[in-house]
């Protein structure tokens, strides 16, 4: 099995824009003055740049594909001189990704359409309110009906170079293996290049390949998500499987056997890779490229970084405190930055999974972004038996259980001594807010993500949206509207989407991006003046909805 | 891996669903969880106090994951262990053979280790006596062969269980009692009657 983690130069980021110097003691600055003018966006807590930031820089779903992903996947010195070193294959990938999609943009005719309007309208609190804007008429909505949203399960399928099923979402591999065979055919028919993304669209679906020797990766959606997103979302399911056997570790496989059945060593993470894709379908965190924090008062939160913060380690390298799927505190050693996909992943590996409820788990875990070479060993356990409240503590050794085991004892030391105990159970009765509290009527529901903090916050989902179809159909919308946001050949600044049941809008800058949905009786007019109240009230409680002031050991 | 907290180190080890963690869970929160299978992840620790006699043992148990996945790092789990529990399905024999596997790994690796086989599910033979696919006999033989202890249990009923966690226990008092004497040791108050003192006694 792989190497563990590299001690000493492993860790490095070479990119020096990636992990700039520490400024875990600045104070918080100030919080600027509520403004809409990029670069004062609720959320951002500390100055300027990563200073003190808790991830490396996060760029939503580009940041997959963008050739700067090489710089954050740190690996050891053996891999560097191996020759099918990733950073190439990252580049590859994002080269693919944009000759892909102007060539998917002529062939998809509903976007065709919609640029044909992309021009008409545009959205006056933006400073850089552009000919990018676009509106987006009502008809569009029927599309996007409850029937065709039901329909809108997505297949996914891994499988080996060689063909052998790896994975597959419904249904047992055995009895897909001539699909996948099949899957193959299409596979290097389509692409010979290691290391690619082809799609197909056929009868209102959409059929996206993803290469990443020596594994292929397959979607089969009914969804309007676009090739990127999908794309995107089979990346998080390859990225699932690196953490459970590392990068390296993968390929030394398949290099000694070509055939060999990862379906072995894979054994019993199903459930691990099921729970991801259900999450995504769910949760906005992986649409966004961002972490949501509990709702905490910044004084508790304050006592619970403080406690973890104390009860250090040597061997330690994060220390993160998460409930449901939401952040509470995260602390890590200097200079080290945890990609937002790997703790994603972590979420992911914690919440599909009711074995770490008891004793503590000890496992060894590769956080791919981070380094895809070596393991890290997690602490895993719940403070609490009744309490949704677990503890993650990241270490680079794993004869240090016992150690990283005390760290716990001692957290949980510190926080009575604090006497925080109480507040953080009364935070944990209402994990989520109420849009209502915002106090704009039409106002139904929101995502506000801060892009220099990676950190995002969203109010609870509510009526209209009860049902879990509702649900999906409103992420779904956001969805779309994130992917038209962020089309690689015509990115939309501001999009303001009518439909009958109701109106969306949303606000990418440089800083932030901002998805609101509201009545459908609400204006165009309306929405602009709900925009900036909500501005404000983000503002206004920023210390409670993120996390501004992140700690190192 | 060893650890100031616990007297002795007591590793789980077989094929991935012979029912490991099961065993734990009827051990230490004396109950049966019939719900679907959670297999673990890496492995999870859990401490168990025992009384022998006059004194306390703290197990400290590793439950490790089956899955092959974790192999090549079970040595981190089973380094140092006082007693191995190797379990194996009864009705599976397959499951037996992956425990022969682990009775070679330790022999091979881990000389002061103790061994004790653990045929799990005995509760389905109740049900129906052809489930069995281990034969009792040829496993005894095997188990005088390795010089293992040797248990049928059922996390179900809790047949067994209670007897197989209190004989490691035990083994451990016997065994250790000689040597504890002899080496140095530090006092902990807070514990109340350490192996230590009760060596003393006894001489
Ligand atoms: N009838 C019966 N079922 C059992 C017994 N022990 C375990 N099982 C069942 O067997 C399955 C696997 O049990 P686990 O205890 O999770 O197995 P494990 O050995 O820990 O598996 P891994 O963690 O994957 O290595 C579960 O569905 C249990 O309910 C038993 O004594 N009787
Ligand atoms: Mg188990």
């Amino acid at each position: 099995m792989a190497a563990d983690v590299h001690k000493k130069k492993g860790w490095e980021v070479p990119n020096g824009s990636l992990a700039p110097g520490n400024g875990q003691h600045a104070e918080r600055s100030e919080s600027p003055t509520p403004g809409l003018a990029q670069g004062t966006e609720p959320g951002k807590g500390q100055s300027a740049g990563q200073e003190g930031a808790m991830f490396v820089h996060t760029r939503s779903y580009e940041d997959l594909t963008s050739p700067e992903d090489g710089g954050a996947v740190v690996r050891s010195p053996e891999e560097r001189r191996g020759e099918p070193a990733e950073p190439t294959s990252m580049e590859q990938i994002s080269k693919d990704f944009s000759e892909l999609s102007t060539q998917l943009t002529g062939m998809a005719l509903d976007l065709e359409e919609e640029m044909r309007q992309s021009q008409e309208g545009k959205l006056e609190p933006s400073p850089q309110a552009t000919r990018h804007d676009s509106v987006l008429s009502g008809k569009e909505e029927e599309d996007v009906t409850m029937d065709t949203w039901r329909m809108h399960r997505k297949h996914v399928f891994v499988l080996s170079e060689a063909g052998k099923p790896v994975y597959s979402r419904y249904g047992s591999e055995e009895a897909l293996s001539s699909t996948m065979g099949v899957m193959m055919a299409l596979v290097s028919f389509l692409e010979a290049e290691k290391n690619a993304i082809r799609s197909i669209h056929a009868d209102g679906y959409k059929v996206v390949f993803v290469r990443k020797s020596p594994l292929v990766l397959v979607a089969v959606a009914r969804t309007r998500q676009s090739e990127q997103e999908i794309a995107h979302e089979l990346l998080y399911i390859y990225y699932q499987i690196l953490s459970l056997l590392t990068w390296t570790q993968l390929n030394h496989i398949f290099q000694q056997k070509q055939n060999y059945d990862l379906r072995r060593l894979l054994a019993g993470s199903e459930r691990i890779t099921d729970n991801l894709l259900d999450l995504m379908a769910h949760d906005p965190s992986f649409l966004m490229g961002a972490v949501r924090c509990l709702p905490l008062a910044a004084s508790v939160r304050d006592a619970v970084s403080t406690s973890l913060q104390q009860a250090k380690a040597k061997s330690l390298v994060f220390s993160i405190l998460l409930s449901g799927n939401q952040l509470v505190s995260l602390v890590r050693k200097k200079d080290q930055f945890l990609h937002p996909i790997d703790l994603h992943l972590l979420f992911n590996l914690i919440s599909s999974s009711s074995s770490f409820r008891e004793g503590e788990a000890w496992t060894p875990i590769c956080l791919p972004k981070f380094n895809s070479s070596g393991f890290f060993h997690a602490h895993i356990s719940y403070l609490e038996q009744e309490m949704d409240l677990c503890l993650l503590l990241v270490s680079t050794d794993r004869e240090d259980f016992f150690t990283v085991s005390d760290c716990k004892r001692r957290f949980q030391e510190r926080l009575r001594r604090r006497g925080v105990h109480h507040a953080l159970q009364e935070a944990l009765r209402t994990p989520f807010y109420s849009v209502a509290q915002v106090g704009i009527p039409d106002l139904r529901h929101f995502i506000y993500k801060s892009k220099s903090s990676g950190l995002f916050t969203s109010p609870e989902i509510e009526a209209p949206y009860v049902r879990e179809e509702e649900k999906e159909r409103l992420l779904g919308l956001y969805q779309y509207l994130h992917s038209r946001a962020h089309n690689s050949s015509r990115p939309l600044k501001n999009i303001y989407f009518t439909g009958p049941r109701e109106n969306l809008l949303a606000w990418v800058t440089s800083a932030f991006e901002l998805y609101i949905c509201y009545s459908p009786l609400g204006t165009k007019a309306g929405a602009i003046s709900a925009v900036n109240k909500l501005m404000k009230w983000i503002r206004k409680e920023e210390d409670r909805l993120f996390i501004l002031t992140p700690q190192t050991y | 891996m060893s650890g100031r907290r616990v007297d002795a180190k007591v590793v789980l080890l077989g094929q991935e669903g012979v029912g490991k963690s099961s065993l734990v869970e009827r051990c230490v929160h004396r109950r049966f969880r019939a719900g679907p299978y959670q297999n673990t992840i890496g492995a999870a620790f859990v401490a168990k106090v025992l009384s022998v006699g006059e004194q306390t043992v703290t197990l400290g148990i590793w439950d490790t994951a089956g899955s092959e996945r974790y192999e090549a790092m079970s040595r981190i789990y089973y380094r140092g262990a006082r007693a191995a529990i190797v379990c194996y399905d009864l009705t599976n024999s397959s499951s037996f053979q992956r425990a022969k596997f682990w009775v070679n790994e330790l022999q091979n690796c881990e000389e002061g280790c103790r061994i004790y086989l653990c045929g799990t599910k005995s509760d389905l033979l109740e049900e129906d006596r052809r489930k069995r696919d281990v034969d009792f006999h040829d496993v005894q033989d095997y188990a005088d062969e390795v010089k293992a202890e040797f248990f049928e249990t059922s996390s179900k009923t809790g047949q067994n269980v209670d007897e197989l966690f209190q004989k490691v226990a035990e083994d451990y008092v016997q065994f250790s009692a000689f040597q504890e004497m002899t080496e140095e040791k530090g006092v902990d108050l807070g514990q109340k009657s350490s192996s230590y003192l009760y060596g003393c006694c006894h001489h």
